[in-house]
This record gives structure tokens, C-alpha cells and sequence, in this order.
């Protein structure tokens, strides 16, 4: 056994460590270390504040105002997107060039650029103007503010994500689906097992996996929610639709708070660190694996 | 010709040659500057090069703010053989002024950038801009610093020292659609008074139109609050002072003429747009907007078939408003050379006959005396009288606070007034002082 043969591992791997090191370690404890004080990241001096910045985040209503926000926002992504994408791949789960059709079109805004979709929903949302205004007063419905009221701005938001989201999901069902063997199917029609039965005590539980990777990057994806918000409605109105992410982003590079927007980014790592370790625990029980 | 021979005999063109831009050729540069040799380079078939210094400048908004900073740009290119400015487009000011943080801490600032007029305070304070006072006194034959308009000056200096030359400034005016209020039987010279715009916001409203669609902009609000004669901020910028019943009266009025229908105040991200299309549809009768609207506005108008006629925000107890847009800044941090090139572009943008030309193109302040007092201007303002109202409303003209937490009171200030306006019952008072304590921990640090 030569050195060599002993340090090629450690050189194979040695890419990946500082890669990993400096775009991820680095910045991580970069950010720790920054939440401790106070600055605006260019004056020649910061003034340790020890956890100042952490007393002022958790008595700051708006912060509280922030995170409720957040977490409704995730709730109901990440429900809906869920549960629509199941209903979808279920129906489109056949080989026609209907279904086809239909799969290709829902899954086209998976690859348009977000920035592009928030304005093409600013555009649609728009109270005065916008198309969905018209639609719903051809069915008699009253105009809706969308995203210019706190009551249904935050719901319009969750309208687009899902909107985007939901041509990927699917494809993920569908593919979740075919994996399931075809000859359970079989012995279930032999039975003669209900569809719904079929359902929920095979596809179901055979579709575990899935179901659980998808809720854990929605969930994860929710979280850090930016772009539509930075376009659309930056938070407003009355902080209606001020999201973790956004927050940091605003006493960051608007209002120059570096150390505070540091310290906000520390519990938006604690709590999306946090909530992925539960679920593992929690979902790793329930989900059955082959 | 010669000289790039003999730069060639020298033997130049091994070292540098053909290579443009490089560390070596600023190096090299530096050099020949101090051996009093000529500046200007040639490689060996003649062509200049290495000779030029290139500084970046950043700016903010599209449309005809950026035709006219890209022309003056261009000018400026043209005009000499020495420095290179290369424009580049950021966003709007928030967008800009977040790039220029981050670029700066990144050690990749722009030499030259448009800044907003209330950042100031916060870039000076950081350490991020140059100051300009050495430059100034050193040119001032050539920048003549007199002869900006003294009310523009208010937001160039903090602490005492020039940190900005005036650039593309502006107050805001009221637009209005005069053939719209000779058709409701209205005197287009006004409304010249809180009073008077409820009047014919009634008028108007019994002929199907809105008086005015408004988004809830903190610069529209620091102007009533000048003409109620209060500030938003205490004397020494340690408090907020939007309780006081100066800051809340402007919020009462809003409050109760949006209540009753004759004011239309969207809230969100589009209200502003919304504001300006409602004008351009001839919904609104109104509009309040910066004067670097004028030019579009006349093309709308126009377009659309009315005559537009401008003045000033209606009085309370007085006329008042903010002064706006940006000024030129230096970032620090930047080569000698690098900075002399900067302060010769900064000099050039602002200088008479390009404030003359921004603001024909635009609508923004001709920001020089010696601008208004020329016979081209005296002309352009007997034919579009539109231009002149920003100019002379500036006798009622103030700076905007520049204190580091205003960015962050502007947005508590917005929100209240939001809140006041979605919910018709609320209490003003209440809502400004609920504002105000939280205004007045950030301001007191």
C-alpha cells in the first residue's frame, strides 16, 4: 500500500469538499457569525450586538406577521399542489394523444421562467384590467383585488405557485405510478377489490415514496418562496404577503440591516433544517418502501 | 501617427501591444503620465490603444430618462478620446441602490451612479461615496457650484461635505385632463386648494369620473404634509413627527374622499400603474406625478385627443412639496485616474447645456440657473408652459429626509396609511402613532 494508494480517496473527493466548503459552509457560518452584529455590509466597522438582532426578530410583530405568512403560504401550496398533481396523474395516467396533450400543457410553465409568470399573473390579477377580473364577471362574480388586498393576496400567490408547480408534480405521480407492477393490479381485479379500495389500500401506499419526496420539496420550495413575491407585490400590501425570504432580502439589501437580515436567515436554516428532519421522522415511518 | 511609431521603435508593442484594457496597460499609462510623455498610445499599425480609461456608470429607469442618459453617455464618449463610460441599466432606484450595495461589497462598485436623493445620508455615512468637495474647489470656475438651484442643493451635502452634483431632479406636479373639466363646467386653472379638489371631485364625480386614482407614495405624502406645514421627521431626524396633526391631516383627507368615492387609492404593487392608466383612459381627471413625466404625459395627451394642463399639488395652509430624482454620485474606492475621469463625466452631465437638453427630452428640473435664464428655455417654457410649473413650485420646495432608517420608516409610513385606506373606519391618529413608535426606535439608534 503505497501513499498514494492511501490519499487518492481524500484527492477524489477533495473537488467536491471545497466545493461544498465554500458555497455552502462558508456562507452558512459567514452568516452566523454576521447575526451577531450589527452592520450595514460596507462600513468599515460592525459593532457586535451579541443576540440583539435575535431579541429584536421574535418581539417584532412584523417578524411574527412574517412568519404566520409564510407558514400559510406553505400549508396551502403544498396541500393543493399535492393533492391536484395526484388527481391529474390519476386522470392522465393513459396513453392517448389527449392525455398527452393535456400532460405537455400543464407542465409548460415548469419551464418559463418565474419572473416571466409573475408578470404574466400581475397582468392577469390586475383589478381594473386584468382577464380574470372579466372571467369571473361572465359567471356573475363580483371583481376580486387579488393582489391588491391583504385578504387575497397571499392566496393569489399561492394560486400562481401552484399554477407552476403542478405540470412537474404531476409528471413525478405519473411516473410513480407506471412503477407500480402491473400484476398487484391484477390480483386486485381477481379479488374484486373496489376501485376505491384498489385505491387507497394499493395505488396509495405503493405511491408512498413519491408522495413523501414531493411534500418534502414543496415543502422545502414554499419555504424560500422569492421571486413572485419580489415582482408582484414586494410583501405588500400592508405586509400581506411578506414571506422569510423576502424579509431577509428587504432589511438586507433595502434597508442595509445586514446583521438582522443574517440573524431572520438563521431561522429560516433552523426551522427548514428542522421541519426536514420531522418529516423524515414522522413520513420515514408511514411510508412504505419496496 | 508619430508617436505610435515611435512607441513601436521603442519597442512598446512587445509588451503591450494589441492588448487592450489590461492592468498592464494602466500601469504603463501611469508611468508615461509621469514622464511627461504623451498620453495618447498607439499599437504598431497606428491604431490608438491602452490610452483610454473605461469607468462604468449605473443608472436607473427606461423608457425617456434612459434615452436621455444613454445620449448624454454618447456625447460624452464622443466629446473626447480619453475615458470610456459604459451605461448600464439597473432596474428602478431600489433595484440600483441594492446592486451598488452589493457590487461595492463585492469590490466591483461602478465609478458613477444616479442615486436617489434620500439614500444619500445612508451611502455618504457608509463610506461608500467619494467626497466631492476637493473636486469642486478645485473646478470651481468650471462646476460652479452657485449655480445649481439653491433648493436643489439640500440633499448634495451631508454632514457639511458634497457628496452629489444635481442630476436628473424633480418635484412632483399635479397632470390634469383640462378638456375633461371644461366639460364638467370647471375652471381648468384649478383645483388651487385642498378644498377647491374635494369641490370638483364632487363635480366630477356626479359626471361619472374620478377626480383623481392615487397610489399611497411617500413622496405624494411628505408633500401634504408640507402643505398642512408639518415634516414626516423631527428638526434633528431622531423622531417621527407623522403623529403630529400636520402628518395625520393629509391621511383624514385621503381617508374620507377615498370613503366617499371621489378619490380612487389602489394599494399594492400595481397602484401606481393603475394611477397612471386610469389618467391615460381619462377616468381621472387627475394625476399627481413627478415632472419627469411632462414629455410623456404631452404624447398621452395627444394620443388620446385631450389638452393637458399642469400646476401645482393643491395648497392646505400652503403650497409644499419634496424635491425627488437623483443626483450623480462618485463611489469610493476608486484609482486617481479612475476618479479624476469620474468627476469629468459627473461635471459633463450636469452642466448647463445638458440639463437644458434632459430636461427638453424628459420634464425633469433644468437644475442650473443659468439653464432657466437662457433664451432656449425662456422659448420651450412660452410654448409648453407644462414644463415650468416644477420649476417654479420649487419656491415651495424642501429636501427629502436623508436619515439611514428613512428607507424603512418610508415603508411603516406606507403601510399605515394603507391600513387607513382599506379600512374606512379605522382612526388615523391611532394608526400614525401605532407607526410612529415603531418609527422612533429605528430612528433613535
Amino acid at each position: 500500500m503505497t501513499i498514494w494508494h492511501k490519499l487518492r480517496p481524500y484527492g477524489m473527493v477533495a473537488p467536491a469538499i471545497v466545493i461544498f466548503t465554500m458555497f455552502f459552509l462558508y456562507p452558512i457560518f459567514y452568516m452566523i457569525y454576521l447575526s451577531l452584529f450589527d452592520w450595514n455590509f460596507v462600513s468599515p466597522t460592525k459593532t457586535f450586538v451579541g443576540l440583539a438582532n435575535f431579541r429584536d426578530l421574535l418581539t417584532d410583530s412584523d417578524f411574527m406577521k412574517v412568519l404566520s405568512n409564510t407558514t400559510m403560504y406553505t400549508l396551502l401550496t403544498v396541500t393543493l399542489t399535492t393533492i391536484l398533481a395526484l388527481l391529474l396523474a390519476l386522470w392522465l395516467n393513459r396513453k392517448s394523444l389527449f392525455h398527452g396533450f393535456v400532460q405537455g400543457a400543464i407542465f409548460s410553465p415548469h419551464i418559463i421562467s418565474l419572473v416571466s409568470i409573475s408578470l404574466l399573473w400581475s397582468w392577469l390579477m390586475d383589478p381594473e384590467y386584468g382577464l380574470l377580473n372579466w372571467i369571473i364577471g361572465l359567471f356573475g362574480f363580483g371583481p376580486l383585488q387579488w393582489l391588491s388586498h391583504p385578504g387575497t393576496s397571499l392566496v393569489s400567490l399561492v394560486i400562481v405557485a401552484v399554477w407552476k408547480g403542478l405540470g412537474y408534480n404531476t409528471l413525478v405521480f405519473i411516473a410513480g405510478l407506471q412503477s407500480i407492477p402491473g400484476d398487484i393490479y391484477e390480483a386486485a381485479a381477481l379479488d374484486e377489490s373496489k376501485p376505491w379500495t384498489t385505491f387507497a389500500k394499493l395505488t396509495l401506499p405503493m405511491l408512498s415514496p413519491t408522495i413523501f419526496f414531493l411534500v418534502i420539496i414543496n415543502l422545502i420550495g414554499s419555504f424560500q418562496v422569492f421571486e413572485t413575491i419580489a415582482i408582484m407585490t414586494q410583501g405588500g400590501p400592508v405586509n400581506s404577503t411578506n414571506t422569510l425570504v423576502y424579509y431577509i432580502y428587504e432589511n438586507g439589501f433595502r434597508f442595509f440591516k445586514i446583521g438582522y437580515a443574517s440573524a431572520a436567515g438563521v431561522i429560516l436554516l433552523v426551522i427548514v433544517g428542522a421541519l426536514t428532519i420531522v418529516y423524515f421522522r414522522l413520513l420515514a415511518r408511514r411510508v412504505h418502501y419496496r | 501617427m508619430k508617436d505610435g511609431k515611435e512607441d513601436c521603435i521603442a519597442g512598446a508593442c512587445h509588451r503591450a501591444g494589441g492588448r487592450d484594457g489590461g492592468m498592464r496597460l494602466e500601469r504603463k499609462r501611469r508611468q508615461r503620465g509621469r514622464d511627461g510623455r504623451s498620453h495618447v498610445r498607439h499599437d504598431c499599425s497606428g491604431r490608438i490603444i491602452g490610452q483610454k480609461i473605461t469607468i462604468k456608470y449605473w443608472y436607473a429607469f427606461g423608457d425617456k430618462i434612459e434615452e436621455a442618459k444613454r445620449h448624454l453617455v454618447e456625447q460624452f464618449n464622443a466629446s473626447q478620446d480619453r475615458i470610456e463610460v459604459v451605461a448600464e441599466h439597473q432596474g428602478n432606484y431600489d433595484d440600483l441602490h441594492a446592486k451598488v450595495q452589493a457590487a461595492f461589497a463585492a469590490g466591483n462598485a461602478p465609478a458613477v451612479t444616479d442615486l436617489e436623493i434620500a439614500s444619500t445620508g445612508v451611502f455618504a455615512r457608509s463610506g461608500m461615496l467619494q467626497e466631492l468637495t476637493g473636486f469642486a474647489d478645485r473646478d470651481k470656475e468650471k462646476v460652479k457650484l452657485d449655480d445649481f438651484i439653491p433648493g436643489l442643493m439640500g440633499n448634495a451635502y451631508v454632514d457639511g461635505k458634497l457628496y452629489g452634483l444635481p442630476f436628473m431632479r424633480s418635484t412632483p406636479i399635479m397632470y390634469k385632463n383640462a378638456t375633461m373639466l371644461k366639460e364638467a363646467g370647471l375652471d381648468p386653472e384649478g383645483p388651487k386648494t385642498w378644498d377647491e379638489l374635494e369641490q370638483y371631485a364632487r363635480v366630477l364625480k356626479e359626471h361619472g369620473k374620478t377626480a383623481m386614482t392615487m397610489p399611497v407614495d411617500i413622496w405624494f405624502y411628505e408633500a401634504l404634509v408640507a402643505q398642512s406645514g408639518g415634516t414626516v421627521l423631527s428638526e434633528d431626524g431622531k423622531s417621527a413627527a407623522f403623529q403630529s396633526p400636520e402628518g395625520v391631516a393629509p391621511v383624514e383627507f385621503w381617508q374620507r374622499l377615498a370613503k366617499e368615492g371621489l378619490l380612487k387609492i389602489p394599494v399594492g404593487d400595481e397602484a401606481g400603474a393603475t394611477a397612471d392608466k386610469d389618467w391615460a383612459n381619462q377616468l381621472s381627471a387627475f394625476k399627481f406625478g413627478s415632472t419627469a413625466g411632462v414629455s410623456g404625459s404631452l404624447e398621452i395627451a395627444k394620443g388620446n385627443g385631450f389638452e393637458l394642463a399642469a400646476s401645482f399639488m393643491p395648497a392646505n395652509k400652503s403650497y409644499g412639496v419634496p424635491t425627488g430624482g437623483c443626483q450623480l454620485v462618485m463611489t469610493s474606492k476608486l484609482s486617481d485616474e479612475e476618479k479624476e475621469a469620474a468627476w469629468e463625466f459627473i461635471m459633463f452631465m450636469t452642466s448647463t447645456e445638458n440639463t437644458i437638453y434632459q430636461h427638453k427630452h424628459v420634464g425633469y428640473l433644468p437644475t442650473r440657473l443659468t439653464a432657466i435664464e437662457s433664451e432656449e428655455l425662456k422659448t420651450h417654457f412660452k410654448e409648453f408652459p407644462q414644463y415650468k410649473v416644477a420649476v417654479d413650485q420649487l419656491e415651495y420646495a424642501r429636501p427629502r429626509p436623508m436619515e439611514n432608517a428613512y428607507p424603512e420608516v418610508t415603508k411603516m409610513m406606507k403601510e399605515a396609511i394603507e391600513k387607513a385606506i382599506l379600512d374606512p373606519n379605522a382612526n388615523p391618529q391611532e394608526i400614525m402613532n401605532e407607526a410612529a413608535e415603531k418609527a422612533n426606535k429605528l430612528l433613535a439608534k
